[in-house]
């Protein structure tokens, strides 16, 4: 018998709180709770969650003091439900060290998929190929094969989808982008990466109109949609 | 009594003075050394009273009478004794003297009076204008009250909007010709004080000016009051109409920032509250939704009861997003967006549409990426596709196409292209577009107007067509995303 994965769901709404709850469990998760940050923090240390889902705004101790507080000592998935139209607030997350988002209201198949990424992330070894939905990235030989056939990528293609591809799920910060690797020209501007980003896609995505692997993620970067097999 | 009587009066008087000196001395037969002492006296006094004019002519008549009645021989005008000639100029030069002296205190101490008058009058302004002013009308008031006190006989406060020549009469007294208007303007453009005499005696412009800009304009009609007074009164005004300005300014600031953040507030509120049951009701429908698995009659009123959410759940994004532009809360963040992934997210919006037809996307190759705020983009985009699939037959495809805009290249055209049951025929223009009133906007309601707003504060537009082999085309035309020169790979 595997020891399910254990959730901690932190909101000040009790509605959302036992009914998200009780999804989680019917979709085979433990779950703990909390109503705020501060309760947060005491029922993550005294549980220790593999995975953490919170509110932003909440009374007495809001998401962003949680957040910080988590990944001052652990590097636990975070996903963060915000409400639309917060855009700021979803960046600042991010920027905390939340792993990813969701959006009020958001449904509930969509949210499981991305606990799931969060939580295949971190468990998925190190390897030397990276294995997704008719595309599979050689990391050792460099070399990306999609749909059967060969992809001829240019060394800094490769890198960006060796990037995305590892952190499949999470979306990623054009300047995280440009951080890891233009990391020799720092000066590198959002329009060259998208330019890169642009010829990566018409090369790997094999229908254009409807991107299966990369996509653009507004105000902060792209994400690999893509789940691993 | 008028002036020309109280001239002749104190003539009348003086001459009467000198009279009884001289009766007096005749009758009790006084010596001339005593009479000259009564004289000296009686001119003195006559100075004091009537000024230097009347003291001078007095100390004269009084030398002719002196020499008339009491030196030797008596009642001629010749003297006997030589010496008395020196004591005559004598009394002559210290009547004079004495005369001018008197008259000199006199008027030194009616300008001291005047000025203290003036400064006390100053002081009372300057309280007045520092302590009452939380309104215009206070400082109209208190100008006024320096005016009179200044000894003006008219005149008032007037201000200027913007310019000399819009004015804001606070208070006035007296009449106002027109010409005054003028002469305000005019001190108003020249920011130099004007005076001259009237009707009223002398009147006094004087433009209030602060940081070299001319805000105003103080007059004083028929006023005595010294020039030094008066600049010094308008200094003040100018200084408390700035100060009033100020205040008026600050509490009109601390309005707008507290209403901004009650908007703030209200908006999140609103949002928060709108959301979170929204959110409740679809988690608690995945629970339903497991539960009705078996059962095709209630997986059915689930599946309509998640539809009509979902369209509740866009209604009230809508309406943010309008509130949110409307407030100036938030303004479009244009940043390039593919189009392929605005498709992407509107499948991902509108799962339900895509489940229940066909729905084609295509991009052109060259399409470049459309810059606009993704989040409105996606917006109208859903609001159109959810018109298309309100108004098209059951299983009637939708497409979904991006393209770059046919005569303007720094555009991007996204089409929805339904087959429903179209435009009234005739009613394009020859671009193929029709105007909102003449086509089916009835039918397509709020979703249409509020994509329309919401594309024209991405700087773009909307336009409905008729479709060949029918059906309706809606065309959102939005800024392209332009590469800068260089980056083309």
């Amino acid at each position: 018998m595997t020891v399910s994965s254990l959730i901690l769901v932190v909101d000040d709404d009790a509605a959302i709180r036992d009914s998200l709850s009780k999804e989680l469990r019917a979709a085979g998760y433990a779950t703990a709770t909390a109503s705020d940050g501060r309760e947060g923090v005491t029922v993550f240390e005294s549980g220790a969650p593999d995975l953490v889902l919170t509110d932003l705004a909440m009374p007495r101790s809001d998401g962003f003091e949680l957040i910080a507080a988590i990944r001052a000592a652990s590097r636990t998935p975070i996903i963060v439900l915000s409400v639309r139209g917060a855009d700021a607030d979803k960046v600042r997350a991010l920027d905390l060290g939340a792993d990813d988002f969701v959006t009020k209201p958001f449904s509930v198949p969509e949210l499981l998929a991305r606990v799931r990424a969060q939580l295949r992330r971190t468990t998925a070894a190190s390897s030397v190929a990276l294995e997704f939905d008719g595309l599979s990235i050689d990391l050792e030989r460099r070399r990306v094969v999609q749909g059967g056939r060969e992809v001829r990528l240019t060394p800094t293609e490769f890198s960006l989808l060796e990037l995305l591809a590892a952190n499949a799920g999470k979306p990623m910060f054009i300047e995280q982008i440009i951080a890891r690797i233009w990391r020799d020209t720092p000066s590198t501007t959002a329009d060259t990466v998208r330019v890169h980003m642009s010829s990566l896609r018409k090369k790997i995505e094999p229908d254009p109109s409807d991107p299966r692997y990369i996509i653009t993620e507004p105000w902060v970067g792209y994400r690999f949609i893509a789940e691993p097999i | 009594m008028n002036g020309r009587g109280r001239r002749a009066a104190i003539w009348i008087g003086a001459m009467a003075a000198i009279a009884a000196v001289t009766a007096a001395g005749s009758a009790a037969g006084l010596n001339p050394s005593t009479v000259g002492f009564a004289y000296l006296i009686a001119i003195l006094l006559i100075s004091v009273w009537g000024g230097l004019a009347v003291g001078t002519v007095a100390s004269v008549v009084a030398t002719l009478s002196y020499n008339f009645f009491f030196f030797p021989p008596l009642y001629t005008l010749t003297l006997a004794d030589p010496a008395n000639w020196f004591a005559l100029a004598a009394f002559l030069v210290s009547s004079v003297t004495v005369s001018r002296l008197v008259v000199a205190a006199r008027r030194q101490a009616e300008t001291a009076e005047q000025r203290r008058k003036e400064l006390e009058t100053l002081y009372g302004l300057s309280i007045d204008l520092f302590a009452a002013t939380n309104r215009v009308g206070a400082l109209g008031e208190a100008a006024g009250r320096a005016l009179q006190l200044l000894g003006a006989r008219g005149g008032g406060l007037v201000l200027f909007d913007e310019s000399p020549y819009r004015q804001r009469v606070v208070s006035w007294r007296g009449d106002k010709p027109e010409e005054i208007e003028d002469l305000i303007a005019g001190v108003g453009r020249h920011k130099e004080p004007l005076e001259f005499p009237s009707p009223l005696g002398r009147d006094v412009y004087l433009p209030l000016i602060v940081g070299g800009k001319p805000t105003g304009a103080l007059v004083a009609r028929g006023t005595e009051a010294s020039m030094h007074a008066l600049e010094s009164a308008s200094r003040l005004v100018a200084l408390a109409v700035e100060r009033q300005r100020f205040i008026e300014e600050s509490a009109h600031m601390q309005a707008l920032r507290e209403s901004e953040a009650l908007k703030t507030s209200l908006l999140r509120a609103i949002s928060h509250d709108l959301t979170t049951p929204i959110t409740t009701i679809n988690i608690r429908m995945e629970s339903l939704r497991r539960r009705a698995a078996g059962d095709d009659d209630l997986r059915e009123t689930v599946g309509a009861i998640a539809e009509e959410t979902e369209r509740l759940r866009r209604r009230i994004d809508n309406l943010l997003s309008m509130a949110r532009l409307e407030a100036g809360k938030a303004k479009p963040r244009p940043e390039p967006a593919p189009p392929a992934d605005l498709f992407r997210a509107v499948r991902e919006n509108l799962p339900l549409v895509f489940a229940a037809r066909p729905v084609s996307v295509h991009v052109d190759d060259d399409c470049p990426d459309v810059n606009a705020d993704p989040s409105l983009a996606l917006e109208i985009l859903v609001n159109l596709v959810e018109n298309a699939h309100r108004v098209s037959p059951p299983g009637a495809p939708i497409e979904l196409v991006a393209r770059r805009h046919p005569l303007d290249g720094d555009k991007v055209r996204l089409e929805v292209l339904d087959r429903g049951p179209g435009l009234p025929a005739g009613v394009a223009d020859a671009e193929g577009n029709v105007a909102p009133e003449m086509s089916d906007v009835g039918q397509r309601g709020l979703g249409l107007e509020i994509a329309r707003s919401l594309a024209a504060a991405n700087g773009g537009s909307i336009g409905l067509a008729p479709r060949k082999g029918g059906g309706t085309v809606a065309r959102i035309d939005l800024p392209a995303a332009l590469l800068p020169v260089g980056e083309r790979v």
